[in-house]
């Protein structure tokens, strides 16, 4: 289980994350979801260990992370909001060196950075600069970056950005699949209804506070709204939205 | 509107002459231009008292002054040439407009004449600054000593063709590198990407090479004597037209004079011929085509560089010094400078005088000796700096999140590569030459030294490196150009005395086995203290080059009273 306790960061006096607590369990995939600037990302990279708390804990299974950092990487699979990449590798180049990084033996994780490339349609771009890959495939590399070293802990900012329709269809059954078969999965994203689909379980983040953290049934039932989206707009959407496109086409077309 | 959109354009491509993503997230743009131009002003700094000295010096034997004053003008007219052909090869990529201002500008409504003129204006603007500043002392005093006769018209004469000369000398050489890329265009785009980076490694080597193998003369007949070799130098053209300009031209020597205007002429006409092609031709490729052909075969393989993360990096390494243009570049630029001195050193005239046949190269001798130390420092010192540049700095987030990523590991990783990618090539390329010019046993002795000097000065500068090649940002003005020549002095002359020392060594066993001790007793603590320092350091590699800070804390507090704990 990945659990935050009370963690904030602050960015020489701008308080990102303030805060913080909830828990994500195996067996269940977490949306963790807030309007931009609200503080996901920057919740994400504490939890990858990328930057650091400025006060408060995270655990995972019960130990503090930073116990043992490296052997908590070992466990964890992230792919990041921007899909950074060395574009001068080739696809298989990057893969087979995340392996290395991660100190996997090399038969196997060859056999599985096969299988990988394969099943997300990559095989024929394998040997092709990354530099040549459209957003969607450099999305599955990251993805399969991510999950090359069967980790626990799934963190996805972002994972379906720039993917087409039938490869968000398999990244939304191979979500619910991950954590069916016991993966903690953290998963942020502005499609509220792949979110609604695909997890049991919401952190709503605004203004770098949780403003809601429960299944999506108990927040429609103590909301009385029927959607993710219409329970998002009441807890973390300030403006009114009509009024505010409205005021935008009338400065457009003054 | 075109003009609002040019100085816009004008503005944005003239600071994009530096590649911003090197920089680390603290850096400071203006502060590295500012290097740049300080680093340029050092340069004149120091040519001036040279060139003056020169200028000026036995005016009591008029024909040995005017061939001392012709030597610093010539000196000058050529570093000129020098720097502003490394800066058109350094500043390849932002002389025509790349894939980026095509799909970032095409959608807007800016006519591709203003794109072309705003990046021409630009180019023009650097050039014009880089000439400016590496002549912004020599161009203010040596016009009075380089006056034809006493008098203000004279003066200002000489000044006026000094200042011509030295802007037609860049214009040259910057027009003949813009003239051979647009050339170079007429491929398709991708064969054009394909074969830019070699041509672009090709000009700085040949740049250099002619830099310091072109024909000196220490007298007026040794001048009339090549007159045929002057022909195809371009310096001495110049050197020709300043003459000319000057109102001091031998009838002998006006040929130069006539070339120069003919090769500039040539060299702007490609040049437009260049642009002119781009504006046709490329702009609309650029944007119908991929920029790199994918290539599906080639060689993969790697051998193992120690466990499975040293592995990891080396590869990573590797990869990126064969495919990133920037980084093969800039290590060329340092072997160009080794080869240079190199061949500088081999070229003096004590040589000259002692070998007067090809023949006795064959005997052992102080000069090659000492020829071989710079190959060996450019090959590593190079490679060094080039780790330190990063590419794609945003992706090294893998790195950060990898596990057991330690300095330690890194540090191995990185002195294997160091050794394998700088230090066995030169000392192979070495070995080749002295084992077929000297008798086996001296070139082995030798070469043992050059092995030993070579680990002193890897491990030197592996000196708090706590980084993994080519993933750190890298943050401008903590690399002391304005020491580089002092630096470079203080080598040459430790070396010519190293050398000599060897020399005498070389054939004395005793002699040879304390100074080989000597090295490598050097080269063993270098490592040592290279080795210990990453023990001390917190474990953690860095991934962002941090300035100094500008107050330095002595963690007292309390008027004095140090804090207990």
């Amino acid at each position: 289980m990945l659990e935050l306790r009370n963690v904030t960061k602050r960015f020489t006096g701008i308080v990102a994350v303030d805060g913080v607590s909830f828990q994500a369990r195996r067996g269940e995939a977490t949306g963790y979801l807030g309007p931009n600037g609200s503080g996901k990302s920057t919740t994400m990279k504490l939890i990858t260990g990328l930057i650091n708390r400025t006060s408060g804990e995270i655990m995972f299974d019960g130990e503090r992370i930073q116990n043992d950092l490296t052997a908590y990487k070992q466990r964890m699979g992230y792919v990041p909001e921007e899909p950074y990449l060395y574009q001068h590798l080739t696809g298989l180049e990057y893969l087979v060196m995340v392996g290395q990084l991660r100190g996997l033996p090399m038969k196997p994780t060859a056999e599985r950075i096969d299988g990988l490339l394969r099943l997300f349609s990559l095989g024929d771009d394998q040997h092709v600069p990354i530099s040549s890959y459209s957003k969607g495939m450099r999305q599955k590399v990251l993805l399969s970056a991510a999950l090359l070293h069967n980790p626990d802990l799934i963190l996805l900012d972002e994972p379906f950005s720039g993917l087409d329709v039938a490869s968000v269809l398999v990244m939304r059954s191979l979500i619910q699949e991950l954590a069916a078969r016991g993966k903690v999965v953290l998963f942020s994203s502005h499609e509220l209804e792949i979110v609604e689909r695909v997890c049991s379980h919401v952190v709503i983040l605004h203004r770098g506070k949780v403003v809601a953290d429960d299944s999506i049934q108990r927040l429609r039932i103590l909301m009385a709204l029927p959607t993710l989206e219409e329970i998002f707009s009441q807890l973390a959407v300030e403006q009114d939205t009509a009024a505010m496109s409205r005021a935008i086409a009338d400065l457009v077309m003054a | 509107m075109t003009r609002i959109q040019f100085r816009v354009l004008y503005r944005e491509f003239l600071f994009r002459v530096v590649d911003l993503e090197v920089l680390a997230p603290d850096g400071d743009m203006s502060k590295l231009l500012g290097q740049f131009a300080g680093l340029l002003i050092f340069c004149s700094l120091w040519l001036t008292p040279i060139a003056g000295l020169a200028s000026t010096a036995d005016q009591r034997n008029r024909l040995l002054g005017m061939m001392l004053m012709w030597t610093a003008q010539h000196f000058l007219i050529a570093t000129t040439m020098l720097a502003v052909g490394l800066f058109a090869v350094m500043s390849w990529e932002s002389t025509f407009p790349d894939r980026r201002d095509v799909l970032v500008l095409s959608p807007l409504p800016i006519r591709a004449r203003t794109l072309l003129f705003a990046k021409l204006a630009a180019v023009a603007t650097a050039l014009s600054i880089t000439v400016s500043t590496l002549n912004s002392l020599t161009g203010l005093l040596l016009p009075f000593g380089f006056a034809s006769r006493g008098g203000a018209m004279h003066v200002v004469r000489a000044f006026g063709a000094y200042w011509i000369t030295q802007f037609a000398a860049g214009l040259f050489i910057f027009c003949l590198v813009l003239a051979v890329q647009g050339l170079a265009q007429l491929l398709p785009r991708q064969a054009f990407l394909r074969i830019s980076s070699w041509l672009q490694t090709g000009f700085f080597v040949l740049m250099v090479t002619v830099y310091f193998l072109q024909p000196p003369f220490t007298e007026l007949q040794d001048l009339l004597a090549n007159a045929r070799a002057l022909r195809w130098v371009p310096s001495y053209w110049f050197f020709g037209l300043f003459q000319q300009l000057n109102g001091l031209a031998l009838p002998q020597l006006a040929f130069l004079a006539h070339r120069a205007w003919a090769g500039l002429s040539i060299a702007t006409g490609g040049a437009a011929a260049a642009y002119l092609i781009c504006y046709l031709r490329t702009l609309r490729r650029i944007a119908e085509q991929p920029d790199i052909l994918p290539r599906r075969r080639g060689l993969h393989w790697l051998p193992p560089f120690g466990d499975s993360l040293q592995t990891a990096v080396a590869h990573f390494s590797v990869r990126t010094l064969l495919r990133s243009r920037s980084h093969r570049v800039m290590l060329t630029f340092y072997l160009g400078i080794g080869l240079g001195l190199a061949l500088y050193i081999s070229h003096t005239p004590e040589v000259y005088e002692r070998a007067s046949s090809f023949g006795d190269w064959y005997r052992l001798n102080a000069p090659l000796l000492m020829a071989s130390a710079p190959t060996m420092c450019a090959a590593i010192v190079g490679t060094r700096v080039v780790f330190s540049m990063p590419l794609d700095a945003r992706a090294n987030w893998i790195f950060r999140m990898m596990p057991g990523a330690d300095i330690t590991r890194c540090l191995a990783a990185s002195r294997r590569l160091l050794y394998a990618l700088s230090l066995a090539p030169a000392w192979l390329a070495c070995a080749a030459l002295f084992f077929w010019l000297w008798p086996w046993r001296i070139a082995a002795e030798h070469l043992a030294v050059l092995a030993a000097l070579g680990t002193f000065v890897a491990e030197l500068s592996l000196f708090h490196f706590h980084k993994i090649p080519f993933t750190c940002s890298y943050l401008p003005g903590k690399t002391r150009f304005n020491m580089a020549l002092v630096y470079l002095a203080l080598f040459l002359f430790v070396t010519q005395w190293a050398a000599d020392r060897e020399m005498a060594a070389l054939g004395d066993s005793a002699l040879f086995a304390i100074t080989l001790g000597v090295v490598v007793t050097s080269a063993a603590l270098a490592r040592w203290r290279t080795s210990a320092a990453g023990h001390s350091e917190n474990g953690q590699v860095h991934f962002d080059e941090t300035p100094d800070p500008a107050v330095i804390t002595l963690d007292l507090h309390q008027d004095g009273v140090t804090t207990m704990q």
